[in-house]
């Protein structure tokens, strides 16, 4: 479902030219679970951020479900991203004067979707992550555990094909950062396809398919394999 | 030292914010600038002398129905009666009052007319030799009306042939000084100038010579006339009260009406100077004001939005006070834009002001202290953020996230 | 989408209520002084009579010799002197036209019922009533044949019927005009407007006369005018009789020209009228010269507007702009510090479209709180101008027009002043702030 090709992209500034990502390739089939690892600046959260559409690219080409999203306008994107595309993000990026029930809501209402339906499916999707007797919480209430289940019934009440998920652990102790994996697993058995950046060997073992980034190319996994542990956290949180 | 220059590079680098804040300040600058310039110029207009002990004075203003008496013998029983009411200084009948607004003015022609020759324009007043008494202004040269110089009349035809007139007046007539015992003309009648008033204001204090009155001593009774009285100090208030009734005692069959203070008629008259006045002040505050809080609020979002840097900042050794030198210089430069734009436009719209309407050039002078109150508000209404500011522990910028 | 951005603008002004009180009140009070001026400024602007006031002219003729100079801008005399309004009323065209002045009278009613009072008293045609369309509660104008006899009959208007009379019907009853008998033929209804624009001599705000009576009444019973006489020429004046010959300006003279060719074919008139009056030894110029203004033409002629208003309105206009700017700072650095949020909405699929609408919203729900407010505090600046000047009092209030403009000038500005914040904030790359807290 995601084909990107030759994809490159410069950040330009006054002096240097910057390569993010250099002719990158990857294919993501329907119901993929990847774990994307990395260096720190290796083009990690680049990569996400184009496949989510969230950042223009400098040249190659980007498939996603046969649409070539380097043609598309900024409110086509913006379209495109609301109906297929869920993100979880380390932050968790919850909307702090919004209670549970109108955070979750956001997606919904951007796409237009009734008030009825819109109630039915934040309620079963708060019910999905066991925050359902929440709801009207404000995000600072909840600890960052449960504020990342949040976030993922936000990026699942859209009902996403495609989870994108920037370290989504990066901010949780061990015991909730094992939570939130077995959600993602569970929401990927239900079907949809998830690509997770994360720097946690731990977690990108449990997933099926892992890929490394390094200098913004796809580097051999067999051969990067030993320097993933040693990457250091603390650069890549701030 | 002050770090001028890394302030310049932040400021360059949120410009915008900089830029609507030096608008703010230059606006501001040529807004009140002009506004205190024409604030004064009504000030000196409205407080100026006049001449008369206005607090003194009062008029009634009478119009007679009956005819079945003679207005002229009513009238100087009128006066008797309202000189010896107790409280009263002096009383005159005549024709206009001055202050008021309402008046007759003329050219006063230093030939007799056709003869060609120059007129000088003067309001006037018709007044017997009570007049300068009741009006409470003292002759500088010559000497008042001999009560056989003032005509009595309904003829139209018989007038007086003295005058005495304010000293603005015989001056402009005669530029030597030597206007006493010499003559005027009214159309073709020929005056005497047999005293000269210091200083007394005619009607219309807006007239384009507010200076230039003339007294002739004359009583033509109308069905239409005005009374002036003027009381002992304090006495005036006492004396309007009755004076309707008494003079409606004396003869029932006309109507009193306008009896009002001498300065409520000037107050009257500049009522809309006076709006001016007092809408420009509140304007001007309401302005400061509002600039002074918007300098407030940008600050402190500022001060917010840098809060981890200047902690950065006191961590790498800044004292207090360098951070609120920091915040004050930063305000002085972008003031200093603000004022050299604004003093330009200042002067620019005083320009267009006086282009447009009746108003005096602007001294720079309102400029410049403008500049400087409003230098002197915008550093005030930063230290209070600044000092805020100060308060940052350095702890902040160790602090992640 | 509407009201839930409206929901989430009420949100974000209750989240900083010190910046949103800031801005709220800059908002209000640029409005409030603004719509101060401005009110005065629409009431001595407005046009008295709109629906003809392009068809009713003040005709003015240069009577001086060439060489003598009076007060307005282009040398002619505003009023007229007695012969040429006479002259003028008396010609055969147009159909509608009427010389005026304003006088005054003790009136009474012989009685010891009403105390007797000065009354303002119109002299004046009887197309008076319809060049003005005012319209009669009871009775009409006088007829021609009582004008022709300079009859004592006399139109009062709905508030002095109301004083002497009850409000009854009072057509035929009498009263006193000083110590001459009058019988009134006919009431009139109370003008609709503030304005006494068909003489503008003595204050173009004072309220109208309450007393009309018939022209011819100027000769017969030797009324002499209230408002203002100008003279250019020496002349013995001792009566009455020698004033109305005179050339004293001293009568207000109107005319109702329908068309273009009305008003063309009128100039002619006065042309060849002003060649006529040549041979009496009257117009004694190379150039003969005339004026034609119509009401609005007329009331800008002779600045009705007051020009402090005029200042104060300019003034007002500039004092908005920095409470513009003062806003615009604020929501700039307001917006900017949300940007984060905004790329978490953007991020779940919100267009820019949609982010700016939401910014557009807040800030005209700024403007209208703003504006509701701004009307208080113009209500209390209005307030203050009639305390200190009476004569404004009819002038210093708020018509529907002000109080709907009110809102509609600040939510304006206030859109205006969030467009550039707006436009900053939906175009921020969303995935800037993601990463970053």
């Amino acid at each position: 479902m995601l084909i990107m090709k030759n994809v490159s992209k410069v950040y330009q500034t006054e002096m240097v030219q910057t390569h993010a990502l250099r002719d990158f390739d990857l294919e993501v089939k329907e119901g993929e679970f990847i774990a994307v690892t990395g260096p720190s600046g290796s083009g990690k959260t680049t990569f996400l951020n184009i496949a989510g559409m969230l950042e223009p690219y400098t040249s190659g080409e980007y498939m996603l479900d046969d649409v070539n999203v380097g043609g598309l306008s900024d409110n086509q994107r913006a379209d495109l991203r609301n109906q297929k595309i869920g993100f979880i993000f380390q932050g968790f990026n919850l909307i702090p004067d919004l209670n549970l029930y109108e955070n979750v809501e956001v997606p919904l209402r951007y796409r237009g979707i009734k008030a009825a339906e819109r109630k039915k499916r934040i309620e079963s999707c708060l019910e999905q992550v066991g925050l359902g007797s929440r709801a009207k919480h404000l995000p600072q209430q909840l600890s960052g555990g449960q504020q990342q289940r949040v976030a993922i019934a936000r990026a699942l009440a859209g009902e996403p094909r495609f989870l994108l998920a920037d370290e989504p652990t990066g901010n949780l102790d061990s015991l909730m950062a094992r939570q939130v994996m077995e959600l993602l697993e569970q929401i990927n058995r239900d079907g949809a396809t998830i690509v997770m950046v994360t720097h946690d060997p731990e977690l990108a073992r449990r997933a099926p398919r892992n890929i490394q980034i390094v200098d913004g190319q796809v580097a051999d996994l067999t051969l990067y394999q030993g320097v993933t542990g040693q990457t250091d956290r603390q650069v890549v949180g701030g | 030292m002050l770090e001028i220059k890394p302030i310049i590079n932040a400021l360059r680098r949120s410009k915008v914010g900089a830029i609507l804040l030096l608008i703010q300040i230059a606006i501001t600058t040529a807004i009140v600038s002009n506004a205190a310039f024409i604030i004064q110029d009504r000030m000196t207009y409205l407080q100026q002398e006049t001449g008369y002990p206005e607090q003194d004075i009062f008029s009634i203003t009478v119009m007679t129905y009956g005819k079945d008496r003679d207005l002229s013998q009513q009238f100087e029983e009128d006066e008797a009666l309202l000189r010896n009411l107790p409280g009263v200084v002096d009383a005159a009948l005549s024709n206009a009052v001055p202050l008021s607004g309402s008046g007759s003015a003329s050219g006063m022609g230093l030939k007799p007319a056709p003869e060609p020759g120059r007129n000088v324009r003067a309001g006037y007043l018709f007044g017997d030799d009570h007049m300068l008494n009741t009006l409470g202004v003292e002759l500088m040269e010559g000497r008042n009306f001999a009560s056989d110089e003032v005509i009595v009349t309904q003829d139209p035809g018989k007038v007086p042939n003295v005058a005495i007139v304010s000293s603005t007046f015989a001056l402009e007539a005669y530029p030597d000084g030597d206007g006493l015992g010499k003559l005027m003309y009214m159309g073709d009648k020929p005056f005497k100038i047999i005293g000269i008033v210091d200083k007394m204001k005619g009607p219309w204090l807006k007239d384009d010579r507010p200076d230039n009155v003339v007294i002739f001593p004359y009583i033509k009774a109308e069905t239409y006339q005005h009374i002036i009285v003027r009381t002992e100090p304090g006495q005036r208030a006492t004396v309007m009260q009755t004076v309707e009734d008494k003079l409606l005692a004396a003869y029932d069959k006309r109507v009193f009406t306008n009896v009002i203070t001498l300065d409520e008629n000037k107050r009257q008259y500049n009522a809309s100077d006076t709006l001016m006045l007092r809408m420009l002040m509140v304007l001007i505050v309401v302005l400061v004001a509002i600039t002074a809080l918007g300098i407030f609020g940008l600050t402190l979002f500022n001060i917010s939005k840098r809060t981890r840097q200047i902690g950065t900042r006191r961590a790498l050794g800044a004292r207090k006070s360098d951070i609120i030198r920091y915040f004050l210089v930063e305000n002085t430069l972008i003031c200093s834009g603000g004022l050299i734009i604004g003093c330009t436009a200042a002067v620019l719209m005083g320009q267009q002001l006086l282009q447009r309407f009746s108003l005096p050039a602007l001294e720079f002078q309102y400029v410049a202290g403008t500049a400087i109150m409003v230098l002197v508000m915008t550093l005030v209404a930063v230290i209070f953020p600044a000092r805020r500011a100060a308060q940052i522990s350095p702890s902040v910028a160790t602090r992640s996230i | 989408m509407f009201l839930h951005y409206i929901d989430l603008g009420w949100r974000s002004l209750r989240r900083t209520p010190l910046v949103s009180f800031l801005m709220v009140l800059a908002i209000a009070l640029g409005i409030g002084i603004t719509m101060t001026s401005l009110s005065v400024y629409h009431m001595m602007s407005m046009d008295p009579i709109e629906h003809k006031s392009s068809r009713l002219f003040h005709p003015q003729l240069q009577t001086m010799d060439d060489g003598e100079d009076t007060w307005s801008e282009d040398n002619l005399p505003y009023q007229l002197t007695y012969q040429d309004a006479k002259n003028l009323a008396e010609a055969p065209f147009p159909q509608y036209k009427a010389a005026m002045l304003r006088t005054g009278f003790t009136v009474h009613l012989d009685n010891s019922e009403i105390r007797p009072f000065i009354q303002n008293t119109r002299v004046t045609h009887s197309d008076f009533f319809t060049l003005f369309d005012l319209s009669f509660i009871y009775g009409s104008a006088w007829t021609q044949e009582q004008a022709d006899a300079a009859s004592p009959v006399a139109v009062i208007s709905e508030e002095l019927n109301q004083k002497l009379f009850g409000g009854e019907n009072s057509v035929g009853r009498q009263i006193y005009l000083d110590d001459t008998s009058f019988r009134i033929v006919g009431v009139i209804a109370p003008w609709e407007t503030h304005m006494k624009f068909y003489d503008v001599n003595n204050g173009a705000f004072n309220s109208q006369e309450s007393i009309y009576i018939p022209f011819s009444l100027i000769a017969a019973m030797d009324i002499n005018t209230w408002g203002n006489s100008n003279g250019w020429k020496f002349q013995n004046i001792r009566s009455m009789k020698d004033k109305r010959q005179s050339e004293i300006f001293w009568l207000q003279f109107w005319v109702q020209l329908e068309d273009e060719a009305a008003v063309s074919q009128y100039g002619d008139y006065l042309m060849s009228y002003m060649a006529e009056q040549q041979k009496f030894g009257r117009f004694n110029r190379e150039q003969l010269e005339y004026g034609l203004r119509d009401v609005n033409a007329w009331l800008d002629y002779r600045n009705v507007v007051s020009e402090d208003n005029e200042v104060l309105v300019a003034l007002s206009f500039m004092f908005l702009a920095v409470c513009l700017a003062n806003i615009l700072g604020l929501l700039l650095a307001k917006f900017m510090r949300r940007a984060p949020e905004v790329g978490v909405r953007r991020a779940l699929g919100a267009s820019k479209r949609q982010v700016f609408l939401q910014h557009i919203i807040e800030v005209s729900m700024l403007g209208l709180i703003g504006g509701l407010m701004g009307i208080g505090i113009a209500q209390l600046g209005l307030w203050g101008v009639r305390l200190t000047q009476e004569y404004y009092s009819p002038l210093a209030t708020m018509d529907l027009t002000m109080l709907l403009s009110a809102p509609v000038i600040a939510i304006s500005a206030c859109v205006i002043a969030g467009l550039y914040p707006a436009w900053l904030v939906c175009r921020t790359t969303p995935a800037t702030y993601l990463k970053t807290q």
